[in-house]
């Protein structure tokens, strides 16, 4: 799968680089529009992260070009602009989803990889690891055929951490996952413990091995 | 003590003017009792001459008397004499004729002068309250019509308020000069204060946005860390307190970005919003995700209740609200939520409160020590309240807390 971020802080554009090819993406970074446009060009992206706010343009006349240019590749907004008017307008030019920094790594993934399945799918909306079965459209999950009755939040709690498979999660950032409110205003990450409690007494009542690992005091892992 | 100036002004003309008049009426008296006694005396003095020029012509046949006119008697008086005995004034003086003194005396009626003196200081008595009258009643309409430029400015300067980003709007032309220059003066003064508070607004606002960057790039960088599959737990546990920190200084960050960009007034988009759902839906989630923490949420939702404002906010103040009754509960507590179309009561078990209610919702202030708040939330939701101008009553009573949002 083929990345592109665009994003002008060289810190936080060198962070995501190197956490999306920590999972094998093939992953570019450029750090302002002149460059963007360059590779846009020359290059057909599976998805493209794409800052506002960017020296030389903004990125909502990159995604203009894409959608006018009839490009299929997958764009994900990253702003600092927290209006919902930036939202509205990113998603009427084209955008396929919307994040308001700051974000948490895994979220990014998270939602990456949530528009990356959207696009290649062809219909398969069941992700399988081993023996535990999640059917993304009835939003249920079995092990063994067996059905584990899972709460929404369990649910959700579920679906992000295999969506991040063999990656720590931070508590702050499932707590921020869960909530659907507006992002910044997720409740603390204190009660995450209880949810990841139940959610893998749950998996082991229905016989699933033990999938998710707790890192210290930091966060989970769900190991495949 | 302080009074109106119309008060002030009436009375001090009603202290003074009785004065000057009453100073005016005895030095119109004066001069009248004068004038009248002059006219007296040159009467007599006419009469006098006339008489006494007649009986001198002819003693024999000009009588020596007429009563009420003259009286000419022999004799010598030691001094001329002129006086006033009952109705009646009267002059003596002594003549000579072919060597004999005579004493004439003269009268005329004295009570037409009194009458005179009577009713001219009737007269003017009158005259003098009337025109005392008169002085209050068209200095207090002039004094008001002239004043009115400063009730004007004083009224809009009363309804100012710098927090509501209206422009202060006065006449620089008022027709006085002076109120022109107060005018001018004061909307100087005022846009000067205004900048500065907006300067204050503007940099608070780009504070946070520019803290913003650094913040995401630690987060991004630990987020980085925690993957390292060399990590000790030793590490882990410092990473983790980094972690905590951060996240806090986020959340501080995030609140007070959204504060000062609710008092610059950057939500201007309003529209329906269906509040029943929202209570419904977030009351669910914060149910479910507190269920370990807080034994019982019930709630009675009328439906279709709908607020004119702005989605994001009230979705905010809702969401604030709710998280301060899961957050400061008691172990197996409860939670009840109750919207009707007036009013959103949140209630909920609890500690008892510390310090003054008041100051609950002021920025920064913690019921207790606790770092999973940033002491933001309740000021957030006054400031929401005070933007739609909806009322927030908060009691707490033998445990149980009440916050209720009025909206009107």
């Amino acid at each position: 799968m083929k990345l592109l971020v665009v994003e002008d802080e060289p810190s936080l554009l060198n962070s995501i680089t190197r956490y999306f090819r920590q999972e094998q993406f093939l992953c570019e970074g450029v750090g302002n529009y002149a460059d963007a446009l360059q590779r846009i060009e020359d290059t057909p992206y599976d998805c493209i992260i794409l800052d506002i706010n960017l020296p030389g343009g903004s990125g909502l006349q990159l995604l203009q070009y894409l959608r006018e240019d009839k490009k299929k590749d997958g764009v994900i907004i990253i702003s600092a602009r927290n209006s919902l008017d930036d939202k509205i307008t990113g998603l009427d030019y084209g955008a396929d989803d919307y994040l308001t920094k700051p974000f948490h790594l895994p979220e990014l993934s998270a939602r990456v990889k949530a528009l990356l399945r959207r696009k290649y799918s062809d219909g398969n909306t069941g992700i399988e690891l081993g023996e535990l079965r999640i059917d993304l459209a009835a939003r249920t999950a079995t092990n063994k055929g067996q059905p584990v009755g899972l709460s929404k939040i369990e649910y959700d709690l579920l679906i992000f951490l295999v969506t991040n498979k063999n990656r720590v999660v931070s508590r702050q950032a499932i707590a921020e996952h869960l909530y659907d409110g507006p992002s910044d205003q997720a409740p603390g990450p204190e009660f995450v413990y209880s949810h990841i409690k139940n959610l893998k007494r749950k998996l082991k009542e229905k016989g699933c091995p033990e999938l998710i690992q707790t890192v210290y005091g930091l966060g989970y892992k769900f190991v495949v | 003590m302080s009074q109106p100036l119309l008060q002030r002004n009436t009375r001090s003309l009603l202290t003074w003017l009785p004065l000057v008049m009453l100073a005016g009426s005895v030095f119109f008296y004066l001069t009248l009792i004068g004038h009248i006694r002059h006219m007296k005396h040159q009467q007599l003095q006419l009469k006098q001459n006339n008489f006494w020029n007649a009986y001198a012509l002819d003693t024999v046949h000009v009588p020596a008397r007429l009563a009420g006119e003259y009286d000419i008697r022999p004799g010598a008086a030691r001094e001329d004499a002129e006086a006033d005995s009952a109705n009646l004034a009267y002059m003596a003086q002594t003549h000579q004729l072919d060597g004999r003194s005579y004493i004439v005396t003269t009268y005329i009626s004295a009570k037409e002068y009194r009458h005179l003196l009577i009713k001219a200081g009737t007269a003017e008595a009158i005259i003098f309250i009337v025109l005392l009258v008169a002085i209050i009643i068209v200095n207090r309409s002039t004094s008001r019509k002239l004043w009115t430029p400063f009730y004007t400015t004083m009224s809009a300067i009363r309804g100012y308020d710098i927090r509501q980003n209206k422009p202060l709007t006065m006449d620089t032309i008022t027709g006085v000069e002076e109120f022109d220059q107060l005018n001018k003066t004061l909307l100087a003064l005022i846009d000067n204060v205004d900048q500065a508070y907006r300067n204050q607004k503007q940099f608070t606002e780009n504070a946070s946005h520019e803290l913003q960057t650094p913040l995401a790039i630690i987060r991004s960088k630990v987020e980085l860390l925690i993957e390292n599959p060399n990590l000790t737990e030793d590490n882990a546990q410092l990473l983790q307190e980094i972690t905590e920190a951060n996240e806090r200084l986020s959340q501080m960050n995030k609140n007070l970005l959204l504060l000062t960009r609710i008092e610059n007034s950057q939500f201007p988009d309003v529209v329906q919003v269906p509040l029943s759902q929202l209570v419904e839906r977030q009351t669910r989630f914060f149910k479910e995700y507190y269920e370990n923490e807080v034994a019982t949420t019930t709630m009675t939702i009328q439906p279709d209740v709908h607020l004119t404002a702005n989605a994001a906010l009230i979705e905010i103040m809702v969401n604030n609200l709710l998280r301060n009754a899961y957050i400061h509960n008691i172990p197996g507590g409860w939670v009840n939520v109750h919207l009707t179309d007036k009013t959103l009561t949140i209630k909920n078990a609890g500690p008892r409160l510390e310090g003054d209610p008041e100051r609950l919702f002021d920025r920064f202030r913690k019921g207790r020590v606790d770092n999973r708040t940033t002491g933001l939330g309740l000021a957030l939701v006054r400031q929401i309240a005070q933007l739609y101008k909806y009322e927030v009553h908060y009691t707490c009573q033998e445990g149980v807390h009440r916050l209720q949002i009025a909206f009107q």
